[in-house]
């Protein structure tokens, strides 16, 4: 049977099942497990009907293999969520087959597939959400392993990351236990919000009773609207965020500000680690506190983007030239974090982050705020030492850091037969 | 001016949606009006809009927010955003309310020692609902300080007075939390009271300590108008929250001190209020509702504040409602007591402006 015809007969026969139950077309399905789903043929769009999701931007697809992970050079796509799990595997090789699994489903799930039939007396394969084929949407799934993971239960300890330890608790937060740290953390992203969803669910489904969740959190970009396609997205204060960010084409770049090389265990080598932190937002504060002082706090324009003095987003804040503070004060958040002198260009970090909103406190006021995900080469010497001058900046009073944790993202798979994070188990 | 708290609290409930219809009647009269835009035809019937000046008699302080958002200048950012028409207000006009302000504070303190005295015996009676009764009255007493600033050395004695355990090495392990909270948290957990004592002792130490500076620190202009809302938005923060109160739950009790301390500093800038962008009686108005809030609260509860946990939803509603009020018409104090006008800043010299990719 021919591909076409063997989509067309199951077509048919999900048609007859939908129709008559599952009496005579039982044996049909029965035969056909481990086999495609086909969807039925959409229609097509009339002209006065509009799709309000791209069939192209679905059907993109982004490796799960390469050198490095997905989700981290890549282009932050509109949705993503993180979920921090941690391992009840009783020893070590229950570990890795669960972490096995996680890229084995990843994989599945960022190539894009039909859904197989299963018997139908038996619980389906999918959950379905997407319907009866997963599309792609440029779906990621990039996998870190917490420094937890590395304590005295599957005697990893002698293969940790060097600089891999417990997120410090930085001066300005108030982290919540059960919002922090976690063994593995699952950072997912796609364009649309279903597709995230489905990947969460699918791959708990895939380690449930070895990997159980700690945290999660959903993240969301600031939509581009413009005025061109690359001023970077507002965070919900309304500054544009990412403008600084070091560019991900410029591969040696990388070398030196994302990827770890020497001094780290040789299978660590072309990960990165990953620093997430929940970072509350007070955003009714934040509305109440006139325009100047917002800018003066950020030192840039909130309609623009430009740092202050200037009239467009990448323009450069010469702070060489504004040594005390006329024009950009010297303790605005983009001056502290970036002073942009030859002495602090290896501290610079590769930011990700997602907005994130999730209802709101006793007090009545929204819980908003900011998922910061960086990725660096050394968090001593890039995210914490950031961390400590930005100790002191005015916005202090307008966050809290309430969670997330210090991550390792392991260097990609290689391949259909690899998982990621397969060399810490290498005998 | 006051007003009864059940038609003010339905003002601030419908604050946003006023805010929301009154900036949709002005975007939908100014693309009619410019043409620029071709609204598609409604599906089912239009919206029936609410007069304008309905809201400018029913939310003030929502209004005067609508008309700063709606100027297209504040959307293009502060440089271009037409600088306040208000002459400034010379530095001097806050000697006498800071001058005042201070004396209030220093005031507070010795009431508060008197108050740490019977704290102490309560606790070297082991007497838990005692020192609990005690706690509530020296805690209170402190956050009736809230203009003032405690920064440089004065916060390391802030933060040994009133420091809460997060962001310390250890939480409430941590040799460096005490204070207050050091007490709150013995007190509502397990502790024996009289295990305690030490640390009230240390308490009253650091509150002497503070007391004997406290009516030489200057309070600069910007900061003694910034406070006028922000002790409430501290409040809002950590308080009714239960941040900074996770033992005892007193957040009501602490926000009402917030509100004393926020009707003393508008008290004293009054005189340089008077006349400018009426932002007095709209915040007279707002403290007055709240103020009613909390008594109504209080008769609800046998004449106690109750603690955050014991509200019930329609309090705990009607509280948040009336606090976001105020902290509404709070917020525009600031702007009305200018000193100076924003520097003009100096635009980045375009030779050696190059753009980054």
């Amino acid at each position: 049977m021919s591909e076409l015809d063997r989509r067309t007969f199951l077509t048919r026969s999900a048609v007859l099942l939908g129709a008559g139950g599952v009496g005579g077309a039982g044996a049909i399905v029965r035969a056909a497990t481990k086999t495609a789903e086909a969807s039925a043929v959409p229609a097509e769009p009339t002209a006065t009907q509009e799709w309000n999701v791209s069939q192209t931007q679905l059907s993109r697809r982004e490796p799960f293999d390469g050198p490095h992970q997905a989700g981290i050079l890549t282009p932050a796509p509109a949705q993503a969520t993180f979920a921090a799990l941690d391992s009840l595997a009783p020893d070590r090789k229950t570990l890795e087959e669960a972490l096995r699994a996680l890229s084995v489903r990843a994989r599945e799930l960022t190539e894009g597939a039909p859904i197989p039939l299963l018997e139908v007396d038996d619980p389906p394969a999918d959950s379905g959400i997407l319907g009866p084929s997963n599309d792609p949407d440029v779906l990621t799934v990039t996998i870190a392993f917490g420094a937890s993971l590395f304590d005295k239960r599957y005697g990893l300890s002698p293969r940790r990351p060097r600089e891999l330890i417990k997120m410090p608790t930085f001066s300005v937060d108030e982290l919540d236990p059960a919002q922090s740290h976690g063994d593995v953390l699952l950072q997912i992203c796609a364009h649309q919000r279903d597709t995230v969803v489905h990947t969460l669910r699918e791959l708990l489904r895939s380690v449930r009773g070895t990997l159980q969740l700690r945290w999660n959190i959903d993240g969301f970009s600031g939509a581009a609207r413009g005025p061109s396609p690359h001023n970077s997205p507002r965070n919900l204060f309304a500054f544009r965020d990412g403008t600084a960010n070091p560019p991900t084409g410029d591969a040696a770049l990388m070398n030196k500000l994302v990827w770890v090389a020497d001094g780290e265990p040789a299978w660590a080598v072309g990960g990165t680690y990953q620093v997430a932190r929940i970072i509350r937002q007070h955003v009714e504060f934040w509305d109440r506190v006139g325009l100047n002082e917002q800018e003066n706090m950020i030192g840039r324009v909130r309609s623009s983007g430009a740092p202050l003095g200037g009239t467009t987003e990448f323009e450069k804040p010469r702070y060489d030239l504004d040594p005390h503070g006329k024009r950009i004060p010297l303790d605005a958040h983009i001056r502290l974090a970036n002073p942009r002198t030859p002495a602090t260009e290896d501290q610079r970090i590769l930011r990700r982050g997602f907005n994130y909103t999730r209802g709101f406190d006793t007090a009545g006021q929204l819980d908003q705020g900011l998922m910061f995900v960086a990725f660096n080469q050394s968090p001593e010497r890039q995210f914490a030492t950031i961390q400590q001058r930005l100790s002191a900046e005015p916005m202090i009073d307008y966050i809290t850091p309430v969670g997330g944790g210090y991550f390792f993202a392991p260097p990609g798979a290689r391949g259909e037969s690899d998982w990621v994070g397969s060399g810490l188990f290498a005998t | 001016m006051s007003m009864p708290s059940s038609i003010t609290s339905r003002w601030t409930t419908t604050a946003v949606a006023a805010v929301c219809i009154a900036l949709a009647a002005f975007f939908a009269v100014t693309a009619l009006g410019v043409g620029r835009h071709h609204a598609r035809p409604a599906a089912s019937a239009p919206y029936t809009l609410t007069p304008f000046a309905t809201y400018e008699a029913r939310a003030p302080h929502v209004l005067s927010t609508t008309v700063v958002n709606s100027d297209q200048g504040a959307v293009q950012g502060a440089a271009a955003t037409p600088p306040s028409v208000l002459p400034p207000l010379p530095a001097s006009a806050f000697n006498g309310p800071t001058a005042q302000y201070r004396a209030y504070a220093v005031g507070q303190l010795g009431l508060m020692e008197s108050q740490l005295k019977r704290l102490q015996s309560a606790l070297a009676a082991n007497d838990r609902t005692g020192a609990q009764v005690a706690w509530r009255a020296v805690y209170v007493r402190y956050l009736r300080l809230g203009a003032v600033y405690l920064v440089g050395p004065l916060a390391i004695l802030n933060q040994a007075i009133d420091g809460n355990a997060s962001g310390l090495p250890g939480g409430t392990a941590s040799p460096q939390f005490k204070g207050l909270h050091r007490i709150e948290y013995g007190l509502w957990t397990s502790a024996q009271p009289r295990t305690l004592l030490s640390q009230a002792r240390l308490l009253n130490l650091n509150v002497r300590r503070l007391r004997g500076v406290l009516g030489k620190i200057s309070i600069a202009p910007l900061e003694y108008a910034t406070r006028a809302h922000e002790i409430l938005e501290d409040a809002a923060r950590d308080l009714l929250s239960g941040a900074d109160v996770p033992w005892s739950q007193e957040g009501v009790l602490a926000t009402n001190a917030g509100l004393q301390a926020t009707e003393e500093v508008i008290a004293t800038l009054r005189p340089s209020l008077m006349g400018r962008e009426n932002t007095i009686p709209i915040v007279k108005a707002e403290l007055a509702a709240l103020r009613s809030t909390m008594a109504s609260i209080a008769a609800a509860h046998g004449g106690r504040l109750p603690s955050n946990a014991q509200l019930t939803q329609a309090q705990s509603e009607l509280l948040n409602g009336t606090l976001g009020g105020a902290l509404e018409a709070l917020s525009q104090v600031p702007g009305s007591l200018e000193t100076e006008l924003p520097p003009q800043i100096p635009q980045i010299p375009k030779r050696d402006a190059r753009i980054e990719p």
